[in-house]
């Protein structure tokens, strides 16, 4: 069952002001960013690689590269974050895909690539009412479309990897795929461009 | 490909599961700057980042904060411990100061009385050389500095086997940088170094050089201002000069 995490809504203002002061190496930002999103960085590694003990070297890791990286975030426009999760999930992902000797081919899209991708977005996105919504929308989602989005998510496998682990055809994943992303865009009200 | 056909690999883009020929696409999209797709990878990743918002909720340990910040070389973090120690460390520095200090008076005045006792022994020998010299049924006496309107004044004991005592008073301390320095001068010879020595704030002064020393070869006794190293040979003019009488003893 997910549980919200997110409890605290953050003032992208207030984010603002962190990102500026991480980009000024002030130690005690970092000590704030991790108090605001430790634990939820925490919670969606464990998710990833079900292992406490690698899970705080894994969230160790995302704060670090946050934290060498944080130059070439937008300290106004970007939304830090959606910027952080992306980080911890692609260090969890990269640590079960090297686990378990998985190529990582199909896992080349970096959150720093484009860091203009993290900037104007909806102010807000994580909050608690946010959270509570993506939960009944994973759970309103029938067990074969939620199985797809999870093995994507939390996972890391793409449709050809899907298809081989739940022994589907790779037409039949895209198209769980597809209505499961679907699904969750009408029920989140993220709709796709017209 | 596109944008229309692109949209629906969005999420899976920015997941990174997403596949060619829709991952190569979406990529040249993004670099070439297409608002479409840009527009649609920001809700994607916005999308993304709310199903990854509802893992379910777990508690790191204390540790992993300090960890962190350590890293970076900003742990400020403070255990309930830290006071106590920090009040035990202010502790044991204030006894090491107090028995490092009271070590290091006592290892002072170990010192000094250390030194003092050198002095004391230093001016024994020389007391006792000076006796030896002066009650010494051998020895010779001259006077010197009687005639001089603004003498040193002293006298001047030799001893055939006990060496040569000079005690004087009015002589004043040698210039800075220069000391007083003794010679005995054989018959006919020239004259030889007998030791380096200060005068003492009210004049006096008592020098001694020990050892035997052969009075009939020696024609007389003298002291010159020489450079504070002393000299082989004397550079200025003697201002004590002691003609040791021939067949003078006491």
């Amino acid at each position: 069952m997910l549980l919200p995490i997110f409890m605290m809504a953050h003032d992208p203002a207030s984010d603002a002001d962190l990102v500026e002061r991480l980009r000024r190496r002030d130690p005690e930002a970092l000590a704030e960013l991790y108090d605001r999103y430790g634990r939820l960085v925490y919670s969606l590694i464990l998710r990833v690689v079900r292992d406490a003990a690698i899970s705080e070297d894994l969230v160790q890791e995302t704060f670090l590269r946050v934290w060498n990286r944080v130059q070439g975030f937008d300290a106004v426009r970007g939304a830090l974050a959606p910027w952080l999760l992306a980080v911890a999930r692609n260090r969890a992902i990269d640590y079960l895909r090297s686990a378990s000797g998985r190529e990582r081919n199909a896992f080349e899209f970096e959150e720093t690539d484009h860091p203009s991708l993290y900037s104007d977005m909806e102010p807000g996105i994580l909050n608690a009412d946010k959270t509570r919504r993506v939960r009944a929308a994973m759970e309103k989602l029938a067990p074969n479309l939620r199985t797809v989005v999870e093995l994507a998510y939390f996972e890391g496998l793409s449709q050809s990897e899907m298809a081989e682990r739940i022994g589907q055809p790779l037409g039949t994943v895209k198209t769980w795929v597809r209505a499961a992303l679907k699904s969750l865009r009408i029920e989140l009200g993220v709709a796709v461009a017209p | 490909m596109n944008c229309d056909e692109l949209q629906d690999s969005y999420e899976l883009f920015a997941m990174g599961v997403a596949e060619d020929p829709e991952r190569e696409e979406i990529r040249a999209h993004l670099n070439r700057g297409c608002e479409v797709c840009t527009a649609g990878m920001k809700r994607a990743i916005q999308l993304v980042a709310e199903v990854g918002s509802a893992a379910p909720s777990a508690e790191p340990s204390a540790k992993l904060r300090r960890r962190i910040l350590a890293s970076v070389g900003g742990d400020r973090q403070r255990s309930l411990w830290t006071p106590v120690w920090a009040t035990a460390a202010v502790l044991l520095l204030a006894v090491a100061i107090y028995f490092g200090r009271e070590q290091r008076s006592l290892a002072l005045n170990v010192e000094l009385l250390r030194r003092e006792l050198n002095l004391q022994n230093h001016e024994l020998v020389r007391y006792t050389e000076a006796f030896a010299i002066l009650n010494g049924a051998d020895s010779k006496e001259v006077n010197f500095g009687t005639a001089q309107p603004k003498p040193p004044r002293g006298r001047i004991f030799l001893n055939p086997t006990q060496g040569v005592l000079l005690m004087a008073s009015n002589l004043p301390p040698a210039p800075s940088g220069k000391i007083y320095e003794m010679w005995t001068i054989p018959k006919g010879g020239k004259p030889v170094p007998a030791g380096l020595f200060q005068s003492q704030s009210d004049g006096s002064a008592m020098h001694i050089r020990p050892g035997s020393l052969d009075l009939e070869a020696t024609a007389a006794v003298a002291v010159t201002v020489e450079n504070e190293a002393g000299s082989d040979q004397p550079t200025s003019p003697a201002f004590i000069v002691a003609p040791v009488p021939a067949t003078a003893p006491r």
